[in-house]
């Protein structure tokens, strides 16, 4: 008799497994076709084209690569990436360390070859080096070019070009005159008015619009006295800026609707957190920081069974449909 | 209350209360944390933060409770820096990361090391003797000299005690026998009748030629080798910059040991690493 129950049991679960796994969670972000909306966020394991290709393999629906600028980049001195757990979240002050473009190539050629869908995070520190970067990679079938306005880690570029909206609307438009991959324009949440920014890339054409980038943060150490990351300041990222870059995509998807896809991103540490951003608006999401575990292929596929579960639960038939579900 | 390891976090800051020249421009520091912990495992690794000047990864040579032991060579500005350190002051340190050398029962203990790569092996040899017959366990050392030796008297001291098998080696013969550590190690592997597992640690090229000369024997069973010789950021997993390829797997979660099956899938074993900016250099 027990035996029979545990039977029961093991039959069901393999039901509900079995039913789940033969869910479409297929996602659209504009024009482009996704196979489910779990985005690889830039600057996570996107150095080299192995990290990136295992992520994509374990489940993801495409992948963005680290920023990729005109020419080889150290970044900044460590400590530059770090734990704070009592927050569950992560400190970086990378700064946009990268091979450049013309050497990067190679990787994103692999990656191609692969038939990984592949988006290119791109930056710059002013309007040529943007156009520069594009303008050498735009041959190759890249699925879009996100445009990286906010990286915090920059004395130039980044963020400063992120928070004018001339300077983004003039960026965008540059690079949409280049050309026909879609423009993904990332903004950074350290600005007052973000509509004003997103307004901006949308008038300059980008294609969709990628919410939010790390927030300014520091750590100092009490016993030495001393900021803790070797370039001082940095960004926060991880479970402590979900509840920010969820508002900040309520806000855009009530402000601009259906005229723009909105690609949520920050602090998604379980399946819970993606739906919640696809309900703010967001048609896709991204996530970084809760994939430096042992084994991110676990991590995805259990946002996916999450993902399914609830649409099961709320009648769900497709993500289009869970998008924007928190506006009534 | 003791923990079962540190946990991942800022840098926790630890209090030098020892340090002494180990040998040649290298010293052994040992640092007291705030916290206890069960174990740190043979080939797990620390990122020690020198404040203000520098972080990089950095082998384990001991621990208990809260006793951390180190050793560090003069390598770049952040290793001078920390050995400028003196008795009170105080480091950062995260960690414990990676995975450990997995020893096999009974078989014959090869531990093969150069340089840096003796600190994890201290360690092990600290574990494989609580429980491992002596006549099993054989160290092999080489250094280019007798003053570049790392835990020379330690070794030579459990080789005294018959509690471990040393052999010895420098290039100029001022110490051991004249050459290098294969030599010892073949001579060991033609006339051994029995399993070994070879546990190796030091610059990449040195051990890519062990590894082509474990693969002639059948009696190797296992090659567990420590590749942390990569230059690392987080140490936890996030940023990839040590990533070997085809593979994806991150040195600091997915190694930094690596046995024989998974070495024979990584490319870039002693061929290539990344840089800092994310650049090929070959090794």
């Amino acid at each position: 008799m027990k035996s029979y129950i545990k039977y029961l049991k093991f039959s069901k679960a393999f039901q509900v497994t079995f039913n789940l796994s033969n869910m479409s969670l297929e996602a659209r972000v504009g024009t482009l076709k996704l196979r489910n909306p779990l985005l690889l966020a830039s600057g996570i394991l996107g150095t080299t084209y192995s990290t990136l290709q295992r992520v994509y393999e374990a489940g993801l629906g495409a992948v963005i690569t680290k920023s990729i600028g005109p020419r080889s980049r150290s970044g900044n001195p460590n400590p530059s990436v770090f734990a704070l757990k009592d927050i569950k979240s992560v400190i970086n002050s990378v700064g946009l360390a990268n091979p450049g473009y013309s050497v990067f190539r190679e990787d994103i050629g692999i990656l191609i070859e692969n038939k990984i869908p592949t988006i290119v995070s791109v930056f710059g520190e002013n309007q040529e080096e943007y156009v520069e970067v594009v303008k050498g990679l735009q041959d190759l079938p890249i699925l879009a070019f996100e445009v990286n306005l906010s990286c915090p880690n920059t004395e130039k570029g980044g963020t400063q070009i992120g928070t004018d909206p001339v300077a983004v609307k003039e960026i965008i438009s540059a690079l949409r005159k280049e050309t026909e991959i879609p423009l993904w324009a990332k903004l950074t949440p350290n600005v007052s008015d973000i509509l004003e920014i997103a307004d901006a890339a949308i008038k300059g054409g980008s294609d969709a619009i990628v919410a939010i980038n790390t927030l300014k943060a520091m750590v100092i150490d009490i016993q030495t006295k001393m900021p803790v990351l070797g370039f001082k300041r940095g960004g926060l990222s991880g479970a402590a800026i979900k509840p920010i870059g969820v508002r900040y995509v309520y806000d855009l998807y009530e402000h601009f609707g259906e005229k723009i896809p909105i690609i949520g991103v920050g602090g998604i540490t379980r399946g819970e957190d993606i739906i919640e951003y696809l309900l703010a608006g967001a048609t896709a999401v991204e996530m970084g920081t809760s994939l430096g575990v042992a084994y991110p292929e676990n991590m995805i596929r259990f946002f996916q069974m999450k993902i399914k579960k609830y649409m099961k639960e709320h009648a769900y038939t497709s993500i289009q449909e869970i998008t924007g579900g928190a506006h009534k | 209350m003791t923990k079962l390891t540190i946990p991942n976090d800022k840098p926790l800051m630890g209090k030098i209360i020892a340090k002494e020249e180990e040998c040649e421009d290298t010293y052994k520091f040992l640092i007291e944390l705030p916290i206890k912990a069960e174990r740190a495992l043979p080939g797990q690794f620390i990122m020690l933060w020198v404040p203000g000047v520098d972080e990089f990864p950095l082998g384990i040579a001991g621990f208990e409770e809260n006793i951390l032991e180190i050793g560090i060579a003069k390598m770049g500005p952040g290793s001078e820096a920390m050995i400028d350190k003196q008795i009170g002051d105080y480091v950062g340190i995260r960690g414990f990361f990676g995975k450990s050398f997995k020893p096999i029962e009974d078989v014959n203990h090869l531990l093969i090391g150069g340089g840096f790569g003796m600190t994890p092996l201290k360690l092990l040899t600290t574990t494989l003797l609580e429980k491992e017959k002596a006549q099993n366990i054989h160290v092999f050392e080489g250094a280019r000299t007798k003053g570049r030796l790392m835990y020379l008297e330690w070794f030579q001291e459990l080789h005294d005690k018959e509690l471990v098998n040393f052999h010895v080696c420098t290039d100029d013969g001022s110490y051991g026998y004249q050459g290098f550590p294969t030599v010892d190690l073949e001579k060991f592997l033609q006339e051994s009748t029995s399993p070994s597992v070879l546990y190796v640690a030091g610059p990449e090229k040195m051990m890519k030629v062990i590894f082509n000369i474990g693969k002639k024997y059948p009696k190797v069973i296992d090659m567990q080798m420590s590749l942390a010789d990569r230059y690392m950021r987080c140490g936890f997993g996030v940023c990839s910059y040590c990533a070997v390829d085809p593979t994806g797997w991150r040195i600091c979660v997915d190694g930094p040991v690596f046995n024989t099956k998974q070495l024979e899938q990584i490319s870039d074993f002693g061929t290539y690493k990344r840089l800092e900016t994310g650049e090929k250099l070959r090794i």
